[in-house]
């Protein structure tokens, strides 16, 4: 009983915390007021939620999170950037280290403009306009004191290939740091882009509590490719929520990689205004040791004629734990829905958890829609006929879960962020047959 | 080369094998023929190694050696190879570094250098080439949503680079119509010599129109009841599998 009142204690200071951090920082936007009303208003997440069941909690709260000053000689250099970087892009790129844009070491494509947020939030209705003041405590937080970040606007233009990549950097603040970003991103009507970005924590010793938000609203025919990998340093938390909007006739595929930190979170909020909409999420996650990895999908089909494929698979060993966490929503007006929505899980330790839940809530009655999941360990067969082949039985794993895992990375537009999730794979792989044996 | 004394094994706790007897000398083509349940996969799976089956008493040598105290993947190295009856799809597997993979695997457990992509892709197109494969196959993942005929030729293609000294066909020909079934059999009739033994493993004699065995035995009830030369087979065929048994049941 003790331990409860204790543990309710601290609840309440932890959310006690956060309403002052959103206070004290003095906000004079329309979307920073509206959140911090909304954050008065939300509870600290807590297991009797359906959406935070399944994820560990006590990491994330294991700290009372606050934007820290940076400890060590921060300062990131070219040659650094040069390194993270994927350097595909011809040179374009954006730099975010601990949430702030770094224009010195960033650089644009031409029909590319950038904002840094503060600015934009001045006189540009666009921030928030998908995300709102946010569903949770967390969301709330990053709306009640958004003030890093960007706005990046792509217009259509005569080059389709456009590329840009972002690269999100968390290093070097003293432990207990609190980064909240947030990239809006518009591509015009028309406009095409192809986007990779990386959360990089560059071997960071420091825990500290990633807390991203991403907004983009694709234009009428616009296409944006969208690949991401999320490679935080172990002790990090990482939370970003992704909120798509599409008009008429745009495209957006997306691959998302969940492979560092101790505890991760992504949400995607996808919903349509118009017909002829088409979405594809990828995504792959990879648990190992204690990490957790918490995947948020709420697409909403609200208008006719759209389109949505929601493909994810994960990879759990050791003590690694996921939680997916997927619904598909079809309103009474969204007919000729086509949606399909699967998980699919490898178990590799008897250790492992994973906790999935895909859900089709139809309410329109000329759709085609479908979801699957399967959870498993390897398949004998498969080990069998590539031992058969004289390939001996580590390899034959190694092969095995990159196989099941390629299906997902090659999903990648970008194919240098690719062969680094792979390597990542890999590297990742060796150590738990190594453990394994 | 292969010699199989006195076997029994068995799945989950039941005898399929009950006292096998085999002899396969250097460059025989043996065939087994036998009806449904008398134990033919079981055979062809316990010679590659599938943990499944238990050897409950008997021998297995393989040019000298002890097989069944190997691992599947050391059988592999010492030349044994099985054709499987139904291919495993392995998706997001590519085959070309599926097939590299394997091949220097095996070279390397031989002491031979392994084969970079350049020399590997070279061998792996000349094989092709005289199985009359598309090149296609390769890139794509193995055996992942290939047809029937498709995956018997991949499984040919491999035993073809794999160069073994013993290749088990399990029920190859099941599933194959008349063209696919005679692609398969001239690929294996091209691999025949004096250093290669094979174990064709069917239910029917039609494979045996395809490849000529030396010797036909005939399976029943987990054990080898009859011996003899091609004309069994034909005789087989004739007369159904209830011949034999009731010649069996009388004796």
């Amino acid at each position: 009983m003790s331990a409860m009142v204790a543990g309710t204690a601290r609840a309440d200071l932890l959310l006690q915390h956060f309403r002052s951090l959103a206070d004290t920082s003095k906000p004079h936007h329309a979307l920073a007021l509206k959140a911090q009303t909304a954050l008065h208003a939300l509870p600290l997440p807590k297991r009797k939620q359906e959406s935070w069941r399944y994820t560990p909690l006590p990491v994330l709260f294991e700290q009372a999170w606050e934007p820290k000053p940076a400890a060590t000689t921060a300062a990131l250099s070219v040659q650094q950037v040069a390194a993270l970087a994927l350097g595909d892009t011809d040179g374009c790129r954006i730099v975010l280290h601990n949430g702030v844009w770094l224009p010195a070491l960033s650089q644009v494509p031409s029909g590319v403009s950038v904002l840094p947020l503060a600015q934009a939030l001045a006189d540009d209705t666009v921030v928030g306009s998908v995300s709102g003041p946010g569903r949770h405590l967390f969301a709330a937080l990053n709306a009640a004191m958004a003030h890093d970040g960007v706005v990046i606007r792509v217009a259509a233009g005569p080059d389709p290939e456009q590329k840009l990549e972002i690269l999100h950097v968390n290093s070097g603040l003293a432990s207990g740091w609190l980064v909240q970003p947030r990239v809006v991103l518009v591509l015009e009507d028309g406009a095409q882009l192809s986007l990779s970005e990386q959360y990089l924590g560059h071997d960071d010793a420091s825990a500290g509590l990633y807390n991203g938000m991403t907004e983009i609203l694709l234009g009428r025919g616009a296409r944006l490719a969208h690949a991401r990998l999320q490679n935080e340093a172990d002790p990090h938390r990482h939370l970003n929520a992704l909120y798509l909007r599409q008009q008429a006739d745009s495209a957006y595929t997306g691959t998302t990689l969940a492979m560092g930190g101790l505890w991760s979170r992504s949400e995607f909020h996808v919903s349509f205004a118009a017909a002829g909409a088409h979405c594809e999420l990828n995504g792959f996650y990879l648990s190992g040791g204690q990490q957790s990895h918490d995947l948020q999908l709420d697409i909403v089909h609200g208008v006719p004629g759209c389109s949505s494929t929601e493909r994810f698979k994960g990879i759990l060993s050791g003590r690694g734990r996921a939680a997916f966490d997927g619904i598909i929503l079809v309103q009474p007006d969204a007919q000729k829905t086509d949606a399909r929505l699967s998980n699919d899980n490898l178990l590799l330790s008897r250790q492992a958890e994973i906790d999935t839940r895909p859900q089709l809530e139809i309410y329109a009655d000329d759709v085609q829609c479908s979801h699957g999941t399967t959870v498993g360990q390897i398949d004998a067969e498969m080990l069998f006929y590539l031992r058969s082949r004289g390939i001996p039985r580590d390899q034959a794993v190694n092969m095995v879960c990159k196989g099941f895992a390629g299906e997902i990375l090659q999903t990648c537009r970008s194919e240098v962020l690719q062969q680094r999730a792979q390597a990542l794979l890999e590297q990742r792989l060796a150590g738990v047959l190594a453990g394994m044996a | 080369m292969l010699s199989i004394n006195h076997l029994h094994a068995g799945i989950n706790g039941e005898e399929i094998l009950k006292g096998l007897n085999l002899e396969i000398g250097a460059g025989e083509v043996h065939a087994i023929m036998g009806p449904n349940g008398a134990g033919k996969s079981t055979l062809s799976k316990v010679l590659a190694g599938r943990e499944e089956y238990v050897v409950t008493e008997g021998s297995v040598r393989f040019l000298g050696q002890d097989l069944l105290a190997l691992e599947p993947e050391e059988r592999a190295h010492l030349g044994i190879f099985m054709a499987f009856q139904y291919p495993v799809e392995l998706p997001g597997v590519n085959n070309t570094y599926f097939l590299q993979t394997s091949l220097n695997a095996i070279r390397t457990a031989r002491g031979e250098e392994p084969l970079n992509s350049l020399n590997f892709m070279k061998q792996v197109r000349s094989k092709l080439r005289e199985l009359n494969m598309d090149e296609s196959l390769l890139r794509r993942s193995v055996n992942t949503g290939f047809s029937g005929g498709e995956m018997k030729r991949n499984e040919i293609l491999q035993m073809s680079l794999l160069e073994p000294k013993l290749a088990i066909l399990d029920e190859t020909d099941s599933g194959l119509d008349i063209d696919a079934l005679r692609i398969v059999a001239d690929g294996v009739n091209a691999l025949r010599s004096p250093e290669r033994s094979m174990l064709v493993i069917t239910h029917y004699q039609r494979l045996l129109d395809y490849i000529q065995p030396d010797y036909v035995h005939v399976l029943s009830n987990g054990r080898i009841i009859r011996s003899g030369d091609k004309s069994l087979a034909l005789e087989l065929e004739e007369k159904g599998y209830g011949w034999i048994k009731a010649q069996e049941a009388a004796a």
